[in-house]
């Protein structure tokens, strides 16, 4: 990273070198270091029980580090001010939306305003914006305890943005919402991308991670890769076939192949993973004895799952 | 430069919880019925006294706690005893009132997963300790007040006919409520919010602050016993005990609401 480039991302950016966090004799998180440009689509991947959270609590100053450094927004962490100009900056959505019941979306939305001391008027005026976009207008004067598990998670999305922060952290963005408003919130993700402020989505939903990240870093108690999709995706061989008709056995075959390579269909088209180029006639002729007709072979990106489990899987077998 | 202390995030804090303290009918209803006991109960007993004035029975109860009582008086001596000695029942409110109320506040955050979100909020652990410390004690003061008040009218409706002037507010009440009921409240709340910030949910902060109510019963037991003899001298010795828990509570309390230990414990 160059000194430019680093003063960038620090003021407006995540900065992330050598962060430990351990909970007694355990260590949720081991020397963790990556940065997050201004305006990029951060994705944070990793199994459950991996550290993505304890991060995320972390770099929004819920939880002092053990070790190592971060800035985020050009705040120091470990935070001397008990963080409150950090998380003044930042906006956290939590796996959950804990949202209060039995106030109202207005009530809710207004403690948060209050929290961060804005101004009432303007920060209430952005919020009707939001919620007319995530289609929550009309219902602010209802108890939340009424709305659906989408509504909430909306409301919760409302209150992470109300304040404007530079920097923001999604755990979960879409969980629980329909295919609708799932699609409102990641072209809200984009949009916000696209004013320049800084997003990490937390995720285990890996075509949502494709649709709308530019790097990811993959986690598992410590950072197993950090990388662009395309590298990430490059960085194994995969084989893309496109057959006359989309049939269950065609796929069956590949697999029973005894290199077991792994197969993922989308229609006619099979995404085979392979482990060295030799092994690319072989699944040619596997579909062929199962009576597959190949309209076209190509070499193709592996999908992100795979590049993902391997990532995860590596060091457990070493 | 450091963000310092803000009387504004107190005061949002307070009002979000007044506001969810006052939607939350069940919670008020619980908060009503002990001060409808400690009002109801002494009138009853006064009441029963004032009837029946001339009941030898009231005279040996009142040779029984003081035997140099005129037997002619014994009824008055028994209406300013029970005044005397109910205060100490008196002041399981304002110990109890803020325990339901900061159990729900604090370990309620945790059970309805809002904790994580607000302290994700630029508020500092101190403004959380104190904005739910006025969150509980402003309504439980004001609850006590109410009783208070309730219970003089009530006392002096139904003794007037044997006292033929107004037997309270009395000195004594006057300096517990004013004086030692804040303490109690204080006591009663510093101890939920800190147990509550260390079990995982609101009943069993409840229980375990309720705890806190038993030497106020053995107390009450020793005095309606005879063995110990109640008046401002007596409860403002136990006042200044409870003054000093107070001030351990204060000296412990911040050490204790720690954002992180929240969030291990809680989140």
């Amino acid at each position: 990273m160059s000194a430019e480039g680093s003063a960038v991302t620090t003021a407006r950016g995540i900065f992330v070198e050598g962060l430990e966090k351990r909970f007694g004799t355990r260590t949720a998180v081991e020397h963790l270091s990556f940065e997050v440009k201004p305006g990029e689509v951060f994705g944070l991947l990793g199994p459950n029980g991996a550290g993505k959270t304890t991060t995320v609590r972390m770099l929004t100053g819920l939880l002092r580090p053990s070790a190592g450094r971060a800035v985020v927004c050009g705040e120091e962490l470990p935070a001397l001010d008990n963080g409150v100009r950090l998380r003044k900056k930042v906006g956290l959505l939590t796996e959950h939306p804990g949202v209060y019941d039995r106030l109202t979306a207005r009530e809710n939305l207004l403690f948060f305003i209050r929290l961060h001391e804005l101004d009432e008027r303007t920060a209430w005026a952005l919020a009707e914006g939001y919620l007319e976009r995530f289609g929550l207008s009309g219902r602010e004067d209802e108890p939340v305890g009424g709305y659906s598990k989408g509504m909430r998670q909306k409301l919760a999305i409302v209150r992470t943005l109300v304040h404007e922060p530079k920097v923001i952290f999604l755990d979960e963005p879409t969980s629980g919402l329909d295919p609708q408003s799932a699609r409102t919130v990641r072209d809200a993700v984009a949009e916000l991308a696209n004013q320049g402020r800084t997003l990490v989505l937390c995720s285990h939903n890996l075509a949502e991670v494709e649709r709308l990240c530019t790097r990811v870093a993959v986690v598992k108690n410590r950072l197993r890769a950090v990388s662009s999709l395309s590298d990430l995706r490059r960085e194994g061989l995969a084989l893309e076939v496109v057959l006359e008709t989309d049939e269950g056995r065609f796929g069956a075959a590949v697999r029973a192949l005894p290199f077991s390579p792994s197969v993922v269909a989308d229609g006619n088209r099979l995404t085979v993973t392979l482990s060295t180029e030799a092994q690319a006639p072989d699944v040619v002729e596997a579909l062929v004895k199962a009576g597959a007709r190949i309209h076209a072979v190509m070499r193709a990106a592996r999908p992100l799952e795979e590049a993902y489990l391997e990532l995860v899987r590596e060091e457990d077998e070493s | 430069m450091s963000e310092g202390f803000s009387m504004r995030r107190v005061r949002a804090l307070l009002g979000k919880d007044l506001l969810d303290l006052r939607k939350n009918r069940g919670l008020v209803y619980s908060m009503l019925a002990l001060p409808s006991v400690i009002v109801v109960v002494p009138i009853g007993i006064i009441m029963t006294y004032v009837k029946q004035p001339e009941n030898p029975s009231l005279r040996m109860m009142a040779l029984y706690y003081d035997f140099t009582v005129n037997a002619d008086n014994a009824a008055r001596f028994l209406v300013d005893k029970v005044l005397a000695d109910w205060f100490v029942l008196y002041l399981v409110m304002p110990v109890f009132v803020p325990i339901l109320i900061s159990s729900h506040a604090v370990a309620g955050e945790k059970e309805k997963r809002t904790l994580e979100p607000l302290l994700a909020a630029p508020i500092t652990p101190l403004e959380l300790v104190i904005g739910k410390s006025l969150a509980s004690l402003i309504p439980a003061l004001a609850v006590c007040l109410v009783a208070f008040i309730g219970l003089c009218i009530g006392v002096d409706v139904v003794a007037w006919p044997l006292a033929k002037q107004l037997v309270l507010p009395n000195g004594m009440w006057l300096f517990g409520v004013f004086v030692i009921s804040p303490l109690f409240a204080f006591f009663g709340n510093g101890v939920a919010v800190l147990i509550s910030a260390n079990v995982g949910d609101s009943r069993m902060a409840q229980q375990l602050a309720g705890l806190v109510v038993m030497p106020l019963v053995g107390l009450a037991a020793g005095q309606f016993g005879g063995f110990l003899h109640s008046g401002t001298g007596y409860y403002a010795l136990i006042g200044l005990a409870v003054l000093a828990m107070d001030l351990a509570i204060l000296f412990i309390a911040p050490r204790l609401f720690d954002r992180e230990r929240l969030m291990t414990r809680w989140g």
